[in-house]
């Protein structure tokens, strides 16, 4: 498949807005929450983005976005005459009072981690993810510290 | 036989850093993992939000202590991309020879930390005697032997000193002579192809889904390297090919990772050479670098161990708003009950060693 054909499919799907080209090889675009996981579906289906390579959570405030990094690295997607792999950055606007979307790591196994980490540091909840715990801090830490509101407290603890 | 989970880590020989792994094992058989992070846990993402720009190239030089300066060079690549600041043609060959130095360094310091986990103490020592010759090349230009601090947004800290290529000649000579030692050691070792050969198995399309990159994919079969698929540098201008490797038909064992690591060794021995050929004179900084930056930006980069990719957010001030850190041992490492499942116990260390930990990057 060409990246300019698939420029011109996502136009066409549903939920799908401002579609700006960063790089050559690279499509931005913003995405409404609620047909996250139909488009995830069908990009890994239909188009070949085989590979997630980073799911960030910022935090703009007052809301949350999120910014989903996926490629395709088998070569079916071909830019222009280059060699280059094709990447997409997707953003999904949060509110702040309900940050949850529906989780993709049953669509790439490699979101799993990704999706833990964004909700031991930001507090974002992923629907349907199979093991949602804190990965990088321990158990029972107060708080999600990259949320620009945190506010870090030194607790007394008992021994 | 009943099941029961064992504890390998934090302190295991097995897990090169600080990292737990549970398995749960019946008899000999390993049924279920659980990978465990968070022993060395910095929050360097933290960290860079209160620093500026050019301050965090010291955070990211010690995110990875084997292979740092490729750290740094993916965070100033998506700094210079922030702030469209051009590089000077020079820099960008002196950062091409410096990353691939730093390649070197690291697949042997992997090489060498990979043969005690199979019980072959004397591989460590020839494989850590050659990463001191490169150590002493990254010394040279950049001053220190482990966090070099040398890429700097715009270019870098200072030119190669005189004499360089020269030494760097001598030293790449040697090594390849070298690397035809190492096939007889290890290679054509009937010991080590029975411990590596068949173990630790996953196809590449596994992999690409589960989310591993780099050497690891490559010993899979698939041609994908980010250093012709998202180009940065110089790389396009440089003569090489991609290494892959593969076990059997699109799947990799543990000896296929080494080998394509190996091949890998060779192939920046070739980019090395063909840089100094290629190097013209000229400046080795940007004339005019910002202090301050607004928008978003990223780049992904091959790192030694796979795809890094550095996240930068900007709020128009001279610090990063937001700044995120892609680790391709992140990933790897949360896959590893899918390719630990079914083997011995025994087979743990020379699976999980073969594709390359680095807990300070993964624990960022």
């Amino acid at each position: 498949m060409n990246f300019k054909d698939l420029q011109k499919e996502l136009k066409a799907i549903k939920g799908v807005s401002n579609l700006s080209l960063i790089r050559q090889n690279v499509i931005k675009i913003d995405l409404e929450k609620s047909v996250s996981k139909a488009f995830f579906t069908k990009l890994k289906e239909d188009f070949y983005f085989e590979h997630c390579s980073l799911i960030t959570a910022v935090d703009n405030q007052p809301d949350f976005e999120l910014v989903y990094h996926l490629s395709c690295l088998s070569g079916e997607l071909t830019v222009d005459d280059t060699k280059m792999s094709a990447m997409i950055e997707v953003h999904i606007h949060l509110k702040r009072d309900s940050p949850s979307i529906d989780s993709v790591s049953d669509l790439w196994f490699g979101a799993n981690w990704h999706e833990r980490e964004a909700f031991d540091l930001m507090g974002i909840y992923f629907v349907g993810h199979p093991d949602l715990r804190r990965v990088l801090l321990p158990e029972g830490f107060a708080g999600h510290p990259l949320r620009k509101d945190y506010v870090y407290e030194i607790h007394e603890e008992e021994w | 036989m009943a099941e029961m989970w064992i504890s390998m880590g934090p302190q295991h020989p097995m897990t090169h850093g600080l990292w737990t792994l549970k398995v749960k094992v019946d008899g000999e058989t390993i049924v279920d993992a659980d990978p465990e992070l968070g022993y060395l846990h910095r929050s360097v993402e933290k960290m860079g939000e209160r620093r500026k720009y050019f301050m965090n190239t010291t955070l990211t030089d010690r995110l990875c202590y084997a292979s740092s300066t490729t750290w740094t060079h993916s965070y100033v690549l998506a700094v210079e991309e922030l702030m469209e600041v051009e590089v000077p043609t020079r820099a960008q060959y002196i950062r091409t020879i410096m990353l691939e130095l730093q390649r070197l360094a690291s697949h042997l310091m992997w090489a060498g930390a990979y043969m005690p986990d199979l019980g072959h103490i004397t591989g460590a020592l020839y494989f850590w005697r050659d990463r001191e010759l490169f150590l002493n090349l990254l010394e040279l230009p950049s001053g220190s032997r482990l966090l070099y601090n040398y890429m700097r947004i715009g270019g870098v800290k200072r030119d190669l000193p005189d004499g360089f290529e020269q030494k760097t000649e001598r030293i790449l000579k040697l090594f390849e002579q070298r690397l035809d030692e190492y096939a007889d050691l290890f290679e054509n070792s009937k010991i080590f192809r029975m411990r590596t050969e068949d173990v630790g198995k996953f196809t590449g399309t596994q992999a690409m889904n589960m989310g591993i990159t780099g050497p690891n994919l490559r010993g899979c079969g698939v041609k994908h390297d980010l250093r012709v698929e998202d180009t940065y540098e110089i790389y396009e201008e440089i003569d090489w090919d991609i290494c892959t490797r593969e076990a059997g038909p699109g799947y990799s064992d543990c000896f296929s990772r080494y080998m394509v690591r190996i091949d890998e060794m060779k192939e920046s021995v070739r980019i090395i050479r063909d840089c100094f050929k290629k190097m013209p004179q000229g400046p080795t900084m940007s004339s005019r670098v910002p202090v301050r930056a607004s928008g978003e930006a990223f780049r992904r980069t091959e790192d030694s161990r796979g795809e890094a990719l550095m996240y930068l957010v900007g709020d128009g001030s001279d610090r990063p708003y937001r700044w995120k850190i892609k680790s391709p041992m992140f990933t790897t490492i949360s896959a590893c009950p899918h390719y630990l499942k079914g083997y011995k116990l025994a087979d743990i260390p020379a699976i999980m060693g073969s594709i390359d930990i680095c807990i300070g990057e993964t624990d960022k």
